[in-house]
């Protein structure tokens, strides 16, 4: 019988009960997400450039796991509620408490099991879903990634039925201990405002230094490696709870304060005092998670845009052409170049001249630097060119010259090529810059460099000279040109490198490589593709988990607002003005979270330095593109809550 | 002063249920005017339609039929924005319950409507300090809702409903849910704000001995009004004549209930 009243007692409150079982079945399907990733070994292995990645995932899980029993516990703790004035009433009716309890306990479980079941049958879809998704977006091969994974299924169930026998508990513990009328009177209860105390002070010196010592983790985590990582997990959200739980009440109460006589808005932040409270926690929570979400996704495109730099680094020049035959002409025609050079050269006797006017009239742009970090710092070469050498006297200098070291120079810019392509990052130059021509007549090292990004990657010479136009009308080889090009912006004309590669491969019949800079690019890509999966795919996880937080909290909180809202518009407000103090209200309840989240971001970043040569690279893209979710998630719940409080 | 009608309320009905439906008459044909400085009091048992009528003088509900002026202005006419306006400007509520935000204080509470008009801040601390002087409720000032007595609540309510200085103010049993001895306290105070003032109060109440600090009490049954009592001696005579009307109208339902039921029995 009293099963029969709790079934129909929870049938009226099925509104609640649906949003309740939405956020756990969303908390669930998320951490399924994140195990798939976090289990499956040989995949995320294979397809990160991270070296300590499965270090990450090993404390990634222990921070969602951190996160999620809050989140059940909190839950559970709303389904009490829920429930708590109709069980006071069975009790006054004369139901034994120990009868209401095995409800409650049953209760918790057949919610626990149901949102299991529908948290991992919407985990796989989801995991599916984002997999196929970002594998197109990517062109990522996601080939050892599997949507419905065993090991993550285990561990989910695992965890989840651990958790929510433990909630039931809970529960158990605190209804045993409430009397009957509290459980009656349970919603009466008036929330309490803030008071300032000692031990809140310590709890600011703790979360200051706890946040300090996570950011600093953060930021020298090249030099710390796994304590750091250990430290900057657990510091920071110790820090972001401590200190939202320590600054946010009396810095409402302040507004509030100041507020005190200025109509609606006395009420907004009347409203606000008295919810941040049982709020702060939650907004700590949100914030770590917008911190993990934006900060995936930012370390995703990071990736991304690493390919970008890498391709900088490898050439300054986007194009380069040899011989540009009517085809290659025709693409070179439609690009609009900010700067475009034509130099002409001759191979005569295993020995590569180059028409010294050309070089001296057309100056090119340098790395000013060489390394990663200087991939975006240009100069012109301003060196002077050495005396033309193609003369008699000059080649006999040269050939012997050419004995000691060019014979290395050659077969250094074959390989030296191939090298540094593979690595994708060092140009190799460095070594011919002593070995080519050393005496005061030698190329200055920019002008090496230069020359050896333009040689023809399918003749094979012995040695690179200068010769005057004289020298170079008289030599006998047939005259070739290289024309190279550098627009704006490179990856606006992916298409048309894509052509130009595509044309010199047809050009040398497959027998050559082209080495060029858009090649150059789509390795790198590659190579960063996995990682940049990875990140937007637990970025998506985060800020999910994120929103059905934040949602679930406010919405759950809503109930008790109808009468206050109502009482205002007796009282005469207009609607738009409880309207605007809605808008404001959980603004700053947006607000809060999304600075503290976007910080821990802006310093995070830094943890990618050790890889990557620019984190902060672009690094607006993602923040927008957080703003604009952010935002328009705030929209949404602003227009459930007004559609729940202003009827 | 020339006495102006606050309420002119004329041939007013308020129907529930549409055409094809069965159709309620909450307030059928109610007529009456209300001059300014009149004490009023509805009462009618409960269903009878009393609240209806409360709440269409406070423009939350409109009527189907009929028009109501208060202080001259036509509120059937007025669009939700003006009447959300009028009634911050004009009318003044205490309620029998809900009656204060309790996420704000007391002098919060109070200043409510001053604040919600804009009111420069020297202004609003002047009036608001002199009614919290006045209902004797200044030392709650910066006290929250939850943690003052019911009959320091109300007395707020009593504050926050008079500090605009309504054209009218209007009560929902506003003793309702007080024990004598804050019932009796809360109505001294109507009585001295009605006398003392001249503020115009209309009441709703089911309770004889609240109605009896009223200067007059229209009594209403199935939505119409079927009976208007003046005062005219001591308070305590105008109680027993309200028990009597009471009474009278007890009897007649009663007896009119008792025959219905009969009939039903007959054919049952």
């Amino acid at each position: 019988m009293l099963m029969k009243l709790a079934l129909s007692g929870m049938k009226s409150k099925l509104k609640d009960y649906l949003v309740l079982l939405a956020g756990l079945v969303i908390s669930i399907s998320i951490f399924y997400m994140f195990q798939t990733m976090a289990w499956n070994r040989s995949f995320t292995e294979n397809n990160a450039v991270i070296n300590s990645i499965q270090l990450v995932y090993v404390l990634g899980t222990i921070l969602l796991s951190a996160i999620t029993f809050f989140y059940i516990l909190y839950a559970n703790g709303f389904l009490l509620s829920l429930r708590q004035r109709e069980f006071g009433l069975y009790m006054v009716l004369g139901a034994r408490k120990d009868k209401i309890r095995k409800l409650m306990f049953i209760e918790t479980i057949v919610l626990g099991m149901v949102s299991l079941a529908a948290g991992l049958g919407i985990g796989f879809g989801l995991s599916a879903l984002v997999g196929r998704l970002m594998a197109q977006q990517l062109q990522a091969d996601l080939t050892g990634y599997y949507p419905v994974y065993g090991p993550a299924i285990g561990f989910t169930v695992l965890f989840f039925v651990a958790l929510f026998i433990f909630s039931a508990l809970w529960n158990q513990l605190k209804l045993a201990r409430m009397q009957v009328l509290q459980l009656l009177h349970g919603s009466m209860r008036a929330d309490r405002p803030w008071r300032s105390s000692g031990w809140k002070k310590v709890m600011v010196v703790v979360g200051v230094i706890a946040i300090l010592l996570g950011y600093l983790s953060l930021t020298f985590m090249e030099q710390l490696r796994e304590i750091g990582l250990f430290t900057a997990t657990i510091m920071t959200p110790l820090g972001t709870y401590l200190l939202f739980m320590a600054f946010l009440p009396p810095l409402v109460a302040r507004l509030k304060k100041s507020h005190q006589l200025r109509g609606i808005r006395a009420f907004t932040f009347g409203q606000l005092s008295f919810r941040i409270n049982e709020l702060t926690k939650l907004l700590a929570t949100v914030a770590m998670l917008i911190a993990l979400g934006a900060g995936a996704i930012a370390g995703g495109l990071a990736f991304w845009n690493d390919a970008f730099i890498r391709g900088e680094t490898y050439r300054v020049y986007d194009a380069t052409v040899h011989d540009p035959n009517e085809a290659e002409t025709n693409v070179l025609a439609g690009i609009p170049f900010k700067e475009r050079f034509t130099y002409r050269y001759k191979l005569d006797n295993e020995i590569l001249y180059y028409a010294k006017e050309d070089l001296e009239s057309q100056r090119p742009l340098v790395h000013s630097q060489q390394g990663r970090d200087y991939w975006d710092q240009l100069k012109r070469v301003e060196d002077p060119l050495p005396k033309a050498t193609a003369d008699s006297a000059g080649k006999a200098v040269a050939g012997e010259s050419a004995n000691s070291s060019a014979g290395g120079v050659a077969g250094e810019s074959a390989d030296g090529t191939a090298a540094s392509a593979d690595t994708g990052i060092e140009s190799g130059v460095e070594g011919e810059t002593a070995g080519g021509i050393e005496n005061g007549e030698s190329l200055s090292s920019d002008w090496t460099t230069f020359l050896w990004q333009i040689a023809p990657t399918n003749l094979s010479y012995s040695d690179v000279r200068l010769a005057d136009n004289v020298q170079f009308d008289a030599l006998e080889a047939k005259e070739q040109i290289v024309v190279i090009g550098r627009t704006d912006d490179f990856l606006a004309y992916r298409s048309s490198w894509e052509k130009l590669d595509q044309l010199a491969m047809e050009k040398s019949e497959g027998m050559g490589v082209t080495w060029s800079k858009y090649e150059n690019y789509q390795r790198a890509l590659g190579i960063s593709s996995g990682t940049m999966f990875m990140g937007f795919f637990l970025g998506i996880a985060f800020l999910a988990m994120m929103a059905s937080c934040l949602m679930f909290k406010i919405l759950s909180g809503a109930a008790k607002d109808i009468q206050r809202y109502e009482m205002l518009h007796k009282l005469g407000v207009r609607r738009e003005r409880l309207s605007r103090s809605i808008y404001t209200e959980l603004l700053l309840v947006f607000l809060f979270p999304g600075i503290a989240g976007l910080l821990h971001v802006l310093v995070g970043m830094r943890l990618f330095s050790f890889i990557l040569a620019e984190p902060y690279y672009r690094l607006w893209l993602p923040i927008l593109l957080f703003a604009v979710i952010y935002s328009a998630y705030y929209f949404i719940t602003v227009n459930l809550y007004k559609r729940i409080v202003l009827r | 002063m020339a006495i102006k009608p606050v309420i002119e309320m004329n041939k007013v009905s308020k129907i529930y249920g549409g055409k094809t439906e069965n159709q309620v008459f909450a307030l059928n044909d109610v007529s009456f005017t209300m001059q300014e400085g009149e004490f009023i009091g509805i009462m009618g048992a409960s269903g009878s339609g009393k609240t209806t009528l409360l709440n269409v003088v406070s423009t939350l509900d409109h009527p189907t039929e009929g028009t109501v002026a208060i202080a001259g202005t036509d509120i059937t006419r007025m669009k939700a924005r003006e009447l959300s306006d009028f009634r911050a400007q004009r009318l003044g509520f205490i309620f029998q319950e809900f009656n204060l935000l309790d996420n704000l204080t007391v002098y919060e509470n109070v200043a409510l409507p001053l604040s919600l008009q804009d009111l420069p801040v020297h202004q609003i601390m002047d009036r608001v300090g002199k009614v919290l002087e006045q209902l004797g409720i200044a030392e709650l000032a910066d006290k929250y809702p939850a943690t003052i007595s019911g009959g320091q609540r109300q007395r707020t309510a009593a504050a926050r409903a008079i500090v605009h200085e309504p054209a009218l103010l209007l009560g929902d049993e506003p003793t309702g849910s007080l024990d004598t001895k804050n019932a009796v306290g809360l109505l001294e105070q109507m009585k001295r704000l009605n006398e003392q003032q001249q503020i115009s109060i209309l009441m709703v109440t089911h309770d004889a001995f609240s109605a009896s600090y009223c200067s007059r009490i229209l009594f209403i049954q199935d939505g119409r009004l079927v009976q208007e009592l003046y005062r005219l001696g001591s308070r305590e005579a105008f109680y027993k004549q309200i028990l009597n009307v009471l009474g009278d109208y007890g009897a007649a339902a009663a007896e009119a209930a008792a025959k219905e039921l009969s009939a039903v029995e007959d054919r049952g």
